[in-house]
C-alpha cells in the first residue's frame, strides 16, 4: 500500500512559441514545465500551488497523458506511462484510472447532453454500459457526489443545475469509472465561497470512502483549506517547496512560499497582519531568469542566486525547499 | 432542502426539440418564414391535384389562346404556347424545390464533413482543405456552372450535381470556425481524459453543437440553389424536359412576352422564386435568433424613469459623502411580475471610508452599483429611495447632470479588465478619451502628462503608456483600469470584483494599490466581493446582502466576532480559516433565491439553520444592534430580547 503509486520524475514541457524569425535558427520555447519531481501515495492529497503561467496545468495534462512530456517519466503503479498514446492509456485502464475535474463546472458540461447521458459516456466508452448493473453505477457515482435522490436529476441538463451541482455533476462522471487518482484543476475557483466548501469536504469524503488519490491544482492556497495532506508549490515550471500542509503552511522555508502564504486573506479584522507583496508577475517562461528563478522577484535574493540554480534542500524527511539560503 | 429547491427552479423540459420549438414559437420572423414555405412546399406536393391542367399541354389550343391575360378560367393567364401559367407555375414550384432541396443536401453534406474535419484533424488535413475551400471560393461560381452544364447534358440531375458540388464553400467555412469552437470546449477535453476515442468525440460532441449552424445554413443554401437553377434555366441551360420557374421565364422572356405585354408570364414564375427565397431568409434568420439569442438584445435601449417618493428621507449627516436611503430597484419584463433585485438598501460613506459589499453572485450587489450611478440596464428600474451624494440626490438629476457626477464623482471599476479595455486602441490613448469624455475643456496640451501621471500613481511605468491592452497582464489591465477610473479625480470609487480574476499575489498587489490611493487622494471606496477574506483585511465598514435585502450592516469588527445574522455566521463557517486548522468547513445547503420566486417571508429562510415558524412567513425587519449603527435583518433578534 505504502508503494509510491504515480512518480513523476524530472518531467519537462517546452512548446514551441510561434515560429522563429525568418533569419533566425533556434525557436524560443515556452519552458511551461522544467523538471518536476512529485511522487502521490495511494489516497493521498497534494494541493499543487501556483500562480497563473506556473506550469501547474500543463503538469496535470502531462500526467492525464493529454499533452506528450518533452523530457522526464511517469510512473503509475510501477509502470512507464511517461509516452504511451490514447489507445494504449485506455488498454492499460489509465484513461479509467486516472480521472480529471476541470475548473470550469459551465464549459467541462456537455450543454446538450443530459446528466445520465453525461455519467453514463465514460461507461460507454469503456465498454461497461452493456453490464445489469449500469444503472445502479449511474446511480451510485451520483450519490457518491452528493446529488441525491440520483432519479431527480437524471434527465436535466446542465444548465438547468447551479455552478456547485455541476461540478458535483463533473465529479460524479469521473467517480462512474471507479478511478484511484483524480487530478482537480483549480476546481472551486469558479464558485462562490459559499458552495466552495462543498466540493472540498466532497473530495476529502471521497478519498476516506474510496481511497481516492487527489492533485487539487489552485493558485489559491487558502481555498484548500487544511484538506491536503501535503503541499507542492509550483513556481516557473518547477517545484520550490514541498512538505506536509502543516510544515509549509506553518514554516515555510521558501520565500515564495512565505509571500504565497502572508497574502491569503484570514477572515479576521483582530488579525491583519503584514502582508509580503511581491513586485512584478511571474516572468514570461521563455526567459527563464538565470540562477534561482526566482530570484528578480525574491525579497532576501544574495548575489549567488543570480548565478547559481538552487538544488532541492532537504528540512526533513518530509519537506524540502529549492532555496540557496537553506543550504548550509 | 435542496431538492426542494430544485423543484421550485425552472420545470424540467423533456428534451431539446421540445425546448427548441417553444422558443421558435415565440419568433415572428421564423414562423413567417416557416409559413411561406411550408404553403409552397404544399403547393409542389399536391400539384397534380391543384392544377387546372395539365402542365405545359396544349393540344386543344387555337392562335387566340396564347398570352391571354388571367381571367377566371386561367387565373395566371397564358403562355406563348397557350398554356395555364397557374397550372406551370404549380408544377414549376416541384421541379425548383426539387433541385434547390437536393442540391442543397449535397453541398450541406460536403461541407459539414469538411468543415468538421479540417476543425477538429487540425494540421495539415485542415491547411489542404481549407486552401482548396479557398480557391473554389475565389472561383466565380456561376460562370463555372454555365461551362460545365454547358459541356455536359443539362438534365434535371446534372443541375442538381453542379449545383451542389459548387456550393459547399461557405458552409465549410463556417463549420469548420464553429468546430474549432467547441473543440477548445473543456468538456471535449474532457471526453478526451476519460477515453473516448475520435469518432466518439466528433458523434457526441461535437456533431450536436455544430449541428444549429448546419440547420441554418441548410436553409440558406436552399434558397441559393433555387436561385441557381432559376438562372441557370434563364440562360437557356435548363433541363427541356422539365419545366422549373427559370425555364418558365426563360421561354416567357425568349418568346416576346415583353414586347407583346404578357407580364402574367414573367411575373408569377418570378413571384415565386422571390416567395421561396424571402420565406427560406426569414426562417434561417428565425432559426438563427432562436440558436443564438444574443443578436436579439437591445443595450442601447433607454433607461426607465426613476420612480421618486419623499417619504421617509432622513438629513444627510454632515461629513457624509455618500448616503443611499432605502434604496429599491425592480427588473420589469413584459408580461412577468417586476423582480425585486434591490429592497430597502441604506448604508453611507464617509471620505476615506472603505466599505465592503458582500454577498453571493445574484445578490443585486452589482445592480446596486450600478443604480448609484443611474447606469442600471434597460430592464432596471429604481422603483423608491434616495442617494445623495455630496448633499444632491442623484435618483433627481437629469441624464446630463448625472453625466457631470459619473467618473468625475463616483466612478467605477468593473471586473474582468480585459473586456472593459478596447483592444485595437493604446491603454494611454484610452485613459486620455476618458478624460475628454467627462472633463471637455481639458487643455488638450496637458492631457499626455496627465495620463504619464495617473499612470505613474497606479505602478504602471510611462513607457507603457504606448501599449496595447494585449500587451498588459492581467494585473496591469486592472492598475489600468483603476487609472482610468481616476481621471477625473473622483471622491467616491465602486471596485465591483476588481480581483476575482487574478491571482492571489496579484489580487494583493490590487488591494494594496486601493489601499494606497485612498489614503493618499482621500477616496472612499465601496469593495464589491464575495470573498470574506478581502474584506477582513481592509475594510473599515461591511454590508452583508443576500437576495437583494441587508443582511447585516456593520463595523468589520463587528461583522467578524460578534456576527448576529445567521447568514453572515454561515458564511464565515465557509471560509477557510488557515489559523484555524482544526475548523471544518461548512458550506450553505441550498442556493441564494431567484429573484422572480422570493420565498415569502425572510429571504434566508430557506437555508437558515435557525428558521422557525415565523420565518417562512413574515419579513423581518432591520433592527438596530446596540449604539454602533449595527443592523440585521433577522427574527431571532427581536425575540431574543
Amino acid at each position: 500500500m505504502n508503494q509510491e503509486f504515480l512518480e513523476v520524475r524530472g518531467l519537462k514541457k517546452y512548446f514551441e512559441a510561434g515560429r522563429p524569425g525568418l533569419f533566425s535558427k533556434d525557436a524560443r520555447k515556452v519552458h511551461a514545465v522544467d523538471g518536476v519531481d512529485l511522487t502521490l501515495r495511494r489516497s493521498e492529497v497534494i494541493a499543487l500551488v501556483g500562480e497563473s503561467g506556473c506550469g501547474k496545468s500543463t503538469l496535470a495534462l502531462l500526467l492525464m497523458g493529454l499533452e506528450d512530456p518533452t523530457e522526464g517519466a511517469v510512473k503509475f503503479e510501477g509502470m512507464d506511462i511517461t509516452h504511451l498514446n490514447d489507445s494504449q492509456r485506455k488498454k492499460k485502464e489509465l484513461r479509467r484510472k486516472i480521472q480529471m475535474v476541470f475548473q470550469d463546472p459551465y464549459e467541462s458540461l456537455n450543454p446538450t447532453q443530459t446528466i445520465e447521458e453525461i455519467i453514463t459516456e465514460p461507461l460507454l466508452v469503456h465498454g461497461m454500459a452493456n453490464t445489469p448493473d449500469r444503472d445502479e453505477r449511474v446511480k451510485k457515482a451520483l450519490e457518491d457526489a452528493g446529488l441525491k435522490p440520483a432519479e431527480v436529476y437524471l434527465d436535466r441538463y446542465p444548465h438547468e443545475l447551479s455552478g456547485g451541482q455541476r461540478q458535483r455533476v463533473v465529479v460524479a462522471a469521473a467517480l462512474v469509472l471507479e478511478p484511484e487518482i483524480i487530478l482537480a484543476d483549480e476546481p472551486v475557483s469558479m464558485l462562490d465561497v459559499s458552495i466552495r466548501a462543498e466540493i472540498i469536504n466532497l473530495l476529502a469524503e471521497l478519498r476516506i470512502t474510496r481511497q481516492i488519490a487527489v492533485i487539487f491544482i489552485t493558485h489559491d492556497l487558502g481555498s484548500v483549506g487544511f484538506f491536503a495532506d501535503r503541499v507542492a508549490v509550483m513556481y516557473l515550471g518547477r517545484i520550490v517547496e514541498v512538505g506536509t500542509m502543516l510544515e509549509v503552511l506553518e514554516n515555510p522555508k521558501h520565500p515564495y512560499t512565505k509571500a504565497l502564504i502572508s497574502v491569503i486573506p484570514v477572515p479576521n479584522p483582530r488579525l491583519r497582519h503584514e502582508r509580503i507583496i511581491l513586485q512584478g508577475e511571474t516572468p514570461n517562461p521563455i526567459n527563464i531568469p538565470s540562477g534561482c528563478r526566482f530570484h528578480p522577484r525574491c525579497p532576501v535574493a544574495i548575489a549567488t542566486c543570480k548565478a547559481s540554480d538552487p538544488p532541492m534542500v532537504v528540512v526533513n524527511k518530509s519537506h524540502q525547499a529549492a532555496c540557496l539560503l537553506l543550504v548550509k | 432542502m435542496e431538492i426542494l429547491t430544485q423543484k421550485n427552479a425552472a420545470p424540467p423540459s423533456s428534451n431539446y426539440l421540445l425546448e427548441f420549438w417553444r422558443k421558435f414559437q415565440r419568433n415572428r420572423m421564423g414562423l413567417v418564414g416557416l409559413g411561406m414555405l411550408t404553403a409552397i412546399i404544399l403547393v409542389a406536393v399536391f400539384a397534380p391535384l391543384i392544377a387546372p391542367h395539365v402542365p405545359g399541354s396544349s393540344l386543344t389550343i387555337g392562335v387566340s389562346d396564347i398570352y391571354k391575360p388571367p381571367s377566371a378560367e386561367h387565373l395566371f393567364g397564358t403562355d406563348d404556347a397557350g398554356a395555364d401559367v397557374f397550372s406551370n407555375f404549380i408544377h414549376g414550384a416541384r421541379v425548383s424545390l426539387t433541385v434547390g432541396f437536393f442540391a442543397a443536401f449535397i453541398s450541406i453534406f460536403i461541407g459539414g464533413l469538411l468543415g468538421i474535419v479540417a476543425g477538429f484533424f487540425g494540421g495539415r488535413v485542415e491547411n489542404f482543405i481549407m486552401r482548396f475551400t479557398d480557391v473554389m471560393l475565389v472561383i466565380p461560381e456561376l460562370p463555372l456552372m454555365v461551362v460545365i452544364i454547358a459541356l455536359t447534358k443539362p438534365s434535371l440531375l446534372n443541375i442538381i450535381f453542379v449545383i451542389g458540388l459548387l456550393g459547399w464553400t461557405t458552409t465549410a467555412r463556417m463549420v469548420r470556425s464553429q468546430t474549432l469552437a467547441v473543440k477548445s470546449r473543456k468538456f471535449v477535453l474532457r471526453a478526451r481524459a476519460i477515453g473516448s476515442g475520435k469518432a466518439h468525440i466528433i458523434r457526441r460532441h461535437i456533431l450536436p453543437l455544430v449541428m444549429p449552424i448546419l440547420v441554418v445554413q441548410a436553409v440558406l443554401v436552399v434558397s441559393l440553389a433555387v436561385l441557381n437553377e432559376s438562372t441557370l434555366s434563364f440562360l437557356g441551360l435548363g433541363d427541356p424536359t422539365t419545366l422549373s420557374w427559370g425555364q418558365m421565364l426563360n421561354y416567357a422572356f425568349g418568346r416576346g412576352a415583353m414586347s407583346t405585354g404578357a407580364w402574367w408570364a414573367l411575373v408569377f414564375p418570378g413571384f415565386g422564386i422571390v416567395w421561396v427565397v424571402l420565406g427560406l431568409t426569414l426562417l434561417g434568420q428565425g432559426l438563427e435568433q432562436v440558436f443564438n439569442p444574443r443578436l436579439d438584445t437591445h443595450h442601447l435601449m433607454p433607461g426607465r424613469p426613476v420612480v421618486t417618493s419623499e417619504a421617509g428621507v432622513k438629513p444627510v449627516k454632515p461629513g457624509t459623502l455618500l448616503d443611499v436611503q432605502n434604496l429599491s430597484i425592480n427588473y420589469v419584463t413584459e408580461g412577468k411580475p417586476p423582480a425585486r433585485a434591490v429592497e430597502n438598501i441604506s448604508f453611507t460613506l464617509k471620505e476615506g471610508e472603505l466599505l465592503g459589499l458582500v454577498g453571493e453572485s445574484g445578490c443585486g450587489k452589482t445592480t446596486l452599483m450600478l443604480a448609484l450611478l443611474r447606469l442600471l440596464p434597460s430592464a432596471g428600474q429604481i422603483v423608491g429611495g434616495k442617494v445623495f451624494f455630496s448633499g444632491r440626490d442623484l435618483t433627481a438629476l437629469g441624464e446630463e447632470e448625472m453625466n457631470e457626477v459619473r467618473w468625475s464623482g463616483i466612478s467605477i471599476v468593473f471586473q474582468g479588465a480585459m473586456n472593459a479595455l478596447n483592444p485595437v486602441r493604446t491603454v494611454g490613448d484610452q485613459i486620455a478619451e476618458a478624460i475628454i469624455q467627462h472633463v471637455p475643456t481639458f487643455p488638450r496640451d496637458k492631457i499626455s502628462a496627465r495620463v504619464t501621471e495617473l499612470l505613474d500613481l497606479v505602478g504602471i511605468a510611462a513607457d507603457h503608456k504606448d501599449h496595447f491592452p494585449h500587451q498588459y497582464s492581467g494585473g496591469m489591465r486592472q492598475r489600468a483600469m483603476i487609472a482610468m477610473a481616476l481621471a477625473c479625480n473622483p471622491q467616491v470609487i465602486i471596485a465591483d470584483e476588481p480581483t476575482t480574476a487574478l491571482d492571489v499575489m496579484i489580487q494583493a498587489q490590487i488591494l494594496e494599490l486601493l489601499d494606497e490611493l485612498r489614503r493618499k487622494l482621500g477616496l472612499a471606496v465601496v469593495f464589491v466581493t464575495h470573498d470574506l477574506g478581502i474584506v477582513a483585511e481592509m475594510c473599515d465598514h461591511v454590508l452583508v446582502m443576500y437576495g437583494g435585502v441587508t443582511a447585516e450592516y456593520a463595523d468589520v469588527d463587528i461583522i467578524y466576532n460578534e456576527p448576529r445574522h445567521p447568514y453572515t455566521q454561515e458564511l464565515l463557517k465557509a471560509f477557510p480559516d488557515l489559523t484555524k486548522p482544526k475548523k471544518k468547513l461548512s458550506s450553505i445547503p441550498g442556493y441564494p433565491p431567484r429573484l422572480d420566486a422570493l420565498p415569502a417571508g425572510c429571504r434566508f429562510a430557506p437555508r437558515c439553520p435557525a428558521a422557525f415558524e415565523r420565518c417562512h412567513i413574515e419579513e423581518p425587519a432591520l433592527h438596530r444592534i446596540g449604539a454602533n449603527g449595527h443592523l440585521a435583518s433577522c427574527h431571532l433578534i427581536a425575540e431574543k430580547r
